[in-house]
């Protein structure tokens, strides 16, 4: 389909609105009369408590289908004007809304009865709304008091646990970085993974849901199946999140409210090296048992005894630091319109030593709804400014270094006269983290949402949304010089960062999307109807300019021509070297029937268009379907709906899209590179080029779900269950390219995978004795298996951990070796098969099971290891409330989880004088004492029992990650009422909090969340734990309401 | 008109608006030519060529495979280097798949091109053939390096399609020289490459007519075909009209520095340079100096040290070795870098060595254990040198503590071409009194070489003994300079040299009963059947099943 087809579609989407609007006028002048109420009216009172006899401020009290509406205040009570015939409707949040008949009682006691059916909660979907009773899809919402409170740096932290199938795994803890791998119901494609974000109706990129406030959610929609994404066709196949923003109620008074919390990230280093001189012993013992001369003479070893260690290079670099949270916002309404205005500060300081790194966030929203007449008006507009400040780069260099610097007394991050000293391993991250300069970035993202609603008819509506994004932002880096000295001496050992970098990364993005929807709905009789249809463009410009300059002046770092320095600008780009321009157009539509709350049907269809892919190729056309069932409103089921509760089955069957692919791929490209080559000493360009895939097109999900609502205990327990299987064909993937092709194809069309999984929630209400107690537990698994693929790939990487790609394997497995415990004597070695490159094996030294039995141990023997994907990921919250005190508490895990982990932190001395480092965890190693050890016996890394051990991609690499954390826990009390309302107050609540108190997991030493694999089980290298310590935060905070 | 009418042609007209905007689907790409677009000019495709050249061979290379070899320790634990000298490498090594790729990474850019460059409007013949021929030299270079370190190789003369490259055979080591071979002698025949003396200085550092004949003499080296060796080498040594002048480089202001000059970034491009890699200070830079180089030279850890072996190489100048029959008797071994072979200066920092600085002034390098500095041995598992010894040579004496070395690395030279004549000479028949004063006789006396044990023709040494004398000779001259792998692999003495122990100076604190006192840096092992050639990647013939049967022994 072309740009001119979707224009004359939308041309007729146009004329039928207008044709439509050719018959309103009769309806219009109907509706007008409907909306006049009598004219008699008397005024009643009342006072509204809750069940515990407290008084309810704010409830909305009505006179049913009239505008006429007033709130309680502050103790409850309501004044209204009615008539005798009116209806008088109690509504409030967590309540069931009540209805009670006017009549003649002049003054009503009510007591709202909470909200535990949950059936009739208001469910964002795609393009609208609907209720639990009627969703037919898999969908979850978090509300936001699973999110409130919790002392979180963004949304994505916040949504660890709460929902199942929604993988949340944070991979560094940095808070300057924080790596998130967020996944909804496993793996199903290599190219993205990612959720689709849409934030109060505007698709999103996912980095905006973490620039978002927390505390301005006021709801999130999982949607899991092809049944609710399938609206969102092109881009849904990994799920979308869906996002409502609080907004202000109508007919409320203004609401002020402030919250603040404040606490302590400390800094947990999962691994303790060695005291110095037992360092360089069991240094020698893994040279000697190398067959090696000794590296530390019995003199050196007293020597660094009769010191005292220096402090841990580690331990210096990190520190507690400071998190901080205020929030306030006022809403409120009047009969048409509703405000709500919010600002936040967030400010999470670096645990790095350094000047003033850490991460600060401001925001600043509004929301605004306005109707006239038949026309409702809302207008969002957000403002997020994040300054961020980190060391220049490398943080995980530099914690490597830091880690692997032994105890020696020598060993001091800074001598006696302040100096920072050259270690032993030649570095200092300590002198890197607060002398080597910084990278800052000032990001501001801009958003507005405008959106009108038009009445057409009563049953017909039209929509208008645009939306705008405008993000700036802004990097800036420097490298600053500076000396390392030799061990209480003035004499400089090394001068560090002598290209005085000055960098400048700025960035302009805007994206704009505009929408135009028509929805209808209509009850006739025990049928309704509702039908939508749209069309939407969304157009991204992106473009960025990049100055980098070397050898800057060492105090300003001004470019700068002084003897033989000479700033050179090298690899600048102007922003034609960073300019994107990507163009999606969607006409979608949906329609949807249900029988008198029994039977459900829905079809949707969307089709979108996309600058990515080739003219051919480009249109990709995504229809679902979806059926629903509610057994317990059968009339042969009223038993069971009276004695037990609500049933509903569905099911739905669609094919989704995926196109997260780089722009611009059908094209063959050349790209100069400067300084490529020389001639005559002088640099000359060399091109470089991308090989075209021609033939690119979308690619696509076939995904079945089916599933089951139910309730038992008077809706005090419910129950869903999912099941679902997702097909993908024409996968968009890097094809494995044989070397001997000369280049690489970024991205073809090829192979085939399934994804299959199910998600359990439960939740349970218990009222008891002034206890309110709420659990909720949820668990579920995917796992996915490549059923097509035209080459198989098998990597081993740092003849470490071994990775395979395979038709009949799941993605991100691991490939390897199996161990066999070690060997126990010579002969047992005599007996074995062991590898063909390796002769002078020992006993302790690991044992490899021989698969083919040829009697040499060599690649021909190598087992599928297991995945790295999390499976069984389970989250359970308990909230229990009593009088005035509330307790909450999140524990989240994953129950399967294979973690690869490499490098020093795992193998003792792996690799001589670079790393010449041992932990205590590692020092249960194999000896004629100790036979039954975790670990082969320390040898040194050029041993040939080494090359055995640790330079095979093996099993021993292979870890069990499975682990269960108490990710939050919360005590808060309420003061009461009545005292807060002398102090003029409507709410006060503080609580004190802890995150990530403790973990139980199989490897003290790596945080369980730790890997190398991305969102896409795409991965960048092997995980050698070099990590942002595990953070624990303990703080307080409280909640005020005027 | 009603107000209600108003409101409906507002909506209509705000959804009017909001799609004339519609946006064009048809997007391309601003920061990158596409196909259609830059195949137009003569400089542009001149870029690729300069991109073939970036992938012809580069500084990590030569010092990759110098550490191959025993002038080196590489004690970098874990690297590919190190494994494959311990015996112990696997098809899977990195290096062996790193090298695959990157060589056909260059291939590929050759092949595309050769396609592409008849589409460039108004290109001369000249310049067009000159390019193709550059094309073709490196193309030929790139083939000679994989089948010098894989035996059979896959090998195709034009762009491979996918499909193919999925199960292309691997071709004989025979027919991949042949065709270098043919190549190299055809683009001698057409002469558009240029004689360096018609090489305008800009184009210093593009490919002559010289270097493609020096090529065909290595070529034939590596495949001890002597005769050929002797040719080519011949026709540079002696046909200089043709092939262009190139003479031993001298510096006059201080002879006895000359060799050290050779390599330093004031002397590039001399006339003893047949072909080197250009390097530009700050622009395209080196930094393998900083596991090589002294500490106090703003090395950040010592890594890669030469050994004791090569050390011992070197004559003394009376021109006598300092170890076996003839040795001098002078040298002493507690007093071990006086009067010796002043290459020796320029290759290799000793103890107390001086080390000289641009501006001329002095520094005293010290590496005795417990000579105190931030230089001296202090153990193996330390920062400083594994064996006593630092690099000197290629050592960019203008580069700062950034370590960013702008020395051209030299691929062919004039001493070389003479090494490589008198080897064969003498291979062929033993060498004549003519051509030792050709070749050896001069490259010693431009290291300051003045006795006649070193420069006479030793007439009185049979053809064994001068096969040692010539082969030691090349390994001193072309110390460091990558070449030693490639010889020991033809001389077939991996066995000899690169089995056992390697060591460091005497002065580390070793007991004087174990191998004399002197540092064992390293024990290494070599296996005759299979370490003369890397295996096929693993990753590749798990892609390719035709790839195998893989070399022997993996």
């Amino acid at each position: 389909m072309t740009c001119k087809k979707c224009e004359s579609l939308i041309f007729s989407l146009l004329l039928a609105f207008i044709l439509s609007l050719t018959t309103e006028g009769v309806y219009a002048k109907q509706t007008d009369n409907l909306v006049t109420p009598p004219s008699i009216q008397a005024a009643v009172k009342g006072i509204i408590k809750d069940g515990a006899g407290e008084p309810l401020i704010g409830v909305s009290v009505t006179v049913k289908g009239t505008t006429n509406g007033t709130v309680t205040d502050i103790d409850g009570g309501f004044t209204i004007n009615c008539n005798e015939n009116d209806i008088l409707v109690f509504s409030y949040v967590g309540f069931l809304t009540q209805e009670v008949k006017a009549g003649s009682t002049s003054f009503f006691n009510i007591i709202m009865e909470e909200d535990t059916k949950m059936l009739d909660e208001v469910i964002v979907i795609g393009y609208g709304t609907t209720t639990r009773r009627h969703v037919v899809g898999a969908v979850d919402q978090i509300t936001s008091k699973a999110i409130e409170n919790r002392p979180v740096a963004n949304l994505a932290q916040a949504l660890q646990g709460a929902s199942p199938n929604l993988v949340i795994q944070q991979r560094s803890m940095n808070p300057n970085e924080n790596t998130m791998n967020i996944n909804i119901r496993g793996v199903k494609t290599k190219t993205n993974n990612t959720p689709l974000v849409v934030i109060d109706g505007m698709i999103t990129d996912i980095d905006n849901m973490n620039k978002l406030n927390p505390a301005d959610v006021a709801n999130i929609s999982v949607l899991k199946d092809a049944g609710s994404t399938a609206i969102y066709g092109s881009r849904s196949a990994s799920g979308v999140i869906l996002i409502t923003t609080k907004q202000g109620e109508k007919n409320a008074k203004p609401t002020v409210r402030f919250s603040g919390s404040v606490g302590f990230e400390s800094p947990n280093i999962l691994y303790t090296p060695l005291d110095g001189w037992q360092n360089a012993t069991m240094m020698n013992v893994a040279l000697a048992n190398g067959g090696n001369s000794l590296a530390y003479s019995p003199q050196q070893i007293q020597d660094l005894k009769d010191h005292d260690d220096a402090e841990w290079m580690m331990d210096y670099i990190f520190k507690t630091a400071l998190q901080q949270s205020y929030n306030v916002s006022v809403s409120g309404g009047t009969t048409n319109s509703t405000y709500m205005v919010s600002g936040g500060y967030y400010n999470q300081g670096s645990n790095f030593i350094g000047p003033d790194y850490g991460i600060k966030r401001y925001n600043l929203r509004t929301n605004l709804t306005t109707e006239y007449k038949r026309m409702k008006l809302n207008v969002i507009l957000g403002y997020t400014r994040n300054d961020i400040k980190g060391d220049e780069a490398n943080a995980g260099f530099k914690i490597a270094d830091a880690a692997r610097t032994p105890k020696y007394y020598y060993n001091t991050p800074r001598d006696a006269s302040g100096r920072y000293i050259q270690s032993s391993i030649s570095t200092n991250s300590a002198a890197a983290l607060e002398l080597g300069g910084y990278n800052k970035h000032n990001n501001d993202l801009m958003n507005l949402g405008l959106s009108l609603d038009f009445k057409i008819i009563d049953n017909l509506k039209a929509r208008g949304v645009f939306g705008f994004d405008l993000t700036s932002n802004s990097r800036f880096i420097r490298r600053l010089q500076y000396n390392l000295y030799k061990q209480n001496s003035s004499e400089i050992a090394r001068t560090e960062n002598t290209d005085r970098d000055t960098e400048n990364y700025s960035f302009k993005g805007t994206f704009i999307n505009t929408q135009f929807l028509l929805d209808y709905n209509k009850q006739f009789g025990k049928h309704t109807l509702s039908a939508m249809a749209g069309v939407s463009q969304e157009f991204l410009n992106n473009k960025g300019i990049d100055v980098k300059t070397k050898y800057t002046d060492i105090d300003l770092g001004i470019p700068i021509s002084e003897g033989e320095t000479q700033t050179i600008f090298n690899e600048s780009r102007t922003e034609v070297n960073n300019t994107t321009e990507r163009v999606i157009q969607s006409v979608f539509g949906r329609v949807n029937y249900n029988y008198a709350d029994k039977y459900y049907a829905e079809a949707t269809v969307r089709t979108d268009g996309l600058s990515r892919f080739p003219k051919d190729n480009r249109w990709g056309t995504f229809p679902s379907v979806s059926l629903g069932w509610r057994p317990s409103e059968e009339s042969f089921m009223d038993f069971y709906r009276d004695k037990i509760g609500d049933l509903k089955i569905r099911g739905s069957w669609g094919i989704l899209g995926n196109q997260e692919i780089p722009d611009y791929l059908y094209f063959t490209t050349y790209t100069a590179y400067t300084n490529s080559a020389g001639f005559n000493n002088s640099a000359v360009s060399g091109t470089g080029f991308v090989e075209a895939s021609p033939d690119l097109k979308w690619e696509k999900v076939k995904t079945f779900n089916i599933g089951a609502d139910f309730t038992f205990l008077k809706n005090s327990l419910t129950v869903n269950l999912d099941y679902f299987d997702q097909k993908t064909t024409d996968m968009l993937d890097k094809p494995i390219t044989p070397s001997v092709y000369g280049t690489e194809l970024e991205r073809v069309n090829i192979g085939s995978m399934i994804n299959r999984g199910w998600e359990v929630t439960l939740n349970y209400r218990l009222s008891a004795a002034g206890f309110n107690h709420n659990f909720s537990f949820n668990i579920a698994n995917s796992k996915n298996k490549v059923t097509d693929i035209p080459q198989e790939q098998i990597e081993t990487v740092d003849s470490n951990v071994g990775y395979i790609t395979r038709a009949g394997l799941p993605l991100g497995a691991y490939y390897g070796l199996k161990t066999d415990g070690f060997f126990q004597s010579y002969d047992e070695i005599k007996n074995s098969a062991i590898p063909d490159n390796v002769k002078n094996i020992q006993p302790g030294d690991l044992k490899f099971v021989d698969r083919n039995g040829d009697g040499i141990i060599n690649d021909d023997d190598r087992f599928y290891l297991g995945d790295g994907f999390p499976h069984y990921s389970f989250g359970f919250t308990y909230n229990v409330d009593y009088k005035g005190f509330d307790l909450s508490m999140l524990i989240q895990g994953v129950g399967q989880r294979k973690q690869a982990l490499r490098g020093d932190i795992y193998v003792p001395f792996h690799s001589g004088a670079w790393y010449p480092v041992m932990y205590k965890h590692q020092l249960d190693t194999w000896s004629t004492a100790n036979t039954d050890a975790k670990y082969p016996r320390l040898t040194d890394d050029s041993s040939d029992s080494f090359a055995n051990n640790w330079k095979r991609g093996s099993d021993i690499f292979i870890l069990d990650g499975k682990y269960l954390r108490l990710k939050n826990i919360q005590v808060g009390y309420t003061i009461p009422k009545k005292i807060v309302q002398k102090i003029g107050l409507g709410r006060a609540r503080a609580y004190v909090n802890a995150q990530n108190l403790f973990t139980l997991s199989k490897n003290s030493f790596i945080d369980p969340e730790s890997s190398e694999y991305d969102n896409n089980m795409g991965r960048s290298g092997t995980n050698s734990g070099r990590n942002y310590p595990t953070l624990k935060y303990y703080g307080f905070g409280i909640d005020i309401e005027f | 008109m009603n107000m209600r009418n108003l409101l409906y042609i507002a909506t209509i007209l705000a959804g009017i608006l909001l799609f004339s905007s519609c946006e064009d689907l048809d997007r391309e790409p601003r920061d990158k030519f596409t196909d259609v677009k830059y195949w137009t000019s003569e400089s542009k495709a001149m870029l690729v060529v300069n991109m073939a050249y970036n992938q012809m061979y580069n500084a990590g290379i030569m010092w990759r495979d110098e550490f191959l070899s025993d002038n080196m320790v590489h004690t970098y634990g874990s690297s590919d280097p190190s494994t494959i000298r311990r015996g112990q490498a696997t098809p899977s090594l990195d290096l062996f798949k790193n090298e695959w790729k990157d060589s056909y990474g260059g291939i590929k850019t050759c092949h595309v091109f050769l396609k592409n460059i008849d589409r460039v409007p108004g290109l001369s013949e000249n310049a067009k053939n000159r390019m193709i021929d550059e094309i073709r030299f490196i193309r030929a270079f790139i083939y000679f390096r994989m089948t010098n370190y894989y035996g059979d190789i896959p090998f195709f003369t034009s762009e491979l399609s996918l499909e193919d490259s999925y199960d292309i055979n691997r071709t004989s080591k025979a027919t991949v020289m042949e065709f270098i071979h043919t190549e190299l002698e055809d683009i001698l025949n057409r002469g558009y490459l240029p004689k360096v003396d018609n090489l305008p200085a800009a184009e210093n550092g593009r490919i002559t007519l010289g270097a493609a004949c020096a090529f065909q003499a290595r070529a034939y080296l590596y495949e001890n075909n002597y005769e050929k060796v002797k040719l080519y080498a011949g026709r540079l040594i002696k046909e200089q009209d043709k092939y262009g002048q190139y003479k031993l480089f001298e510096y006059p202001q201080n002879p006895i520095q000359s060799y050290f000059r050779l390599f330093t970034p004031e002397e590039e491009y001399n006339r003893e340079v047949i072909l080197d890699i250009t390097y530009v200070p700050d622009l395209k830079t080196w930094t393998d100096m900083k596991g090589m180089a002294p500490i106090t030279k703003h090395a950040e850890i010592s890594a890669d040290n030469p050994t004791q072996e090569l050390v011992d190489s070197y004559l003394t100048m009376n021109g006598l070795p300092v170890k076996g029959a003839d040795k001098d008797p002078g040298y002493d071994e507690n007093n071990p870098y006086v009067n010796r072979d002043s290459r020796l200066w320029g290759t290799i920092v000793y103890d107390n060595y001086e080390w000289l600085n641009k501006d001329g002034s002095i520094n005293i390098i010290k590496t005795k254990l417990g000579s105190g500095t931030s230089d001296s041995y202090k153990g193996m598992l330390e920062l400083q040198t594994k064996t006593g010894y630092y690099v000197r040579k290629y050592y960019d004496w203008n580069m700062g503590a950034n370590m960013k070395n702008s020395t051209n690395i030299i691929m062919f030279r004039y001493a070389d071409v003479l090494l490589m004549y008198a080897e064969a000479c003498n291979e062929l028949d033993k060498i004549s009194s003519e051509d030792w004063g050709l070749t050896i006789k001069p490259i010693r006396a431009r290291a300051g070489h003045t006795t006649a044990a070193a420069l006479d023709y030793p007439a009185a040494k049979s053809k064994q003994e001068l096969q040692d004398i010539i082969r030691n000779e090349r390994r001193v001259e072309l110390a460091l300079e990558g070449l030693r792998w490639f010889d020991i692999k033809r001389w077939k003495i991996g066995d000899q040299v690169l089995s056992g122990y390697l060591h460091g100076f005497k002065f580390g604190g070793s007991s004087s009963s174990i191998d004399g006192g002197y540092l064992r840096a390293g024990e290494y092992k070599f296996n005759n059947t299979r370490d003369y050639l890397w295996s096929v990647p693993l990753s590749q013939m798990d892609i390719n099943p035709n790839l195998k049967p893989n070399n022997p022994g993996y």
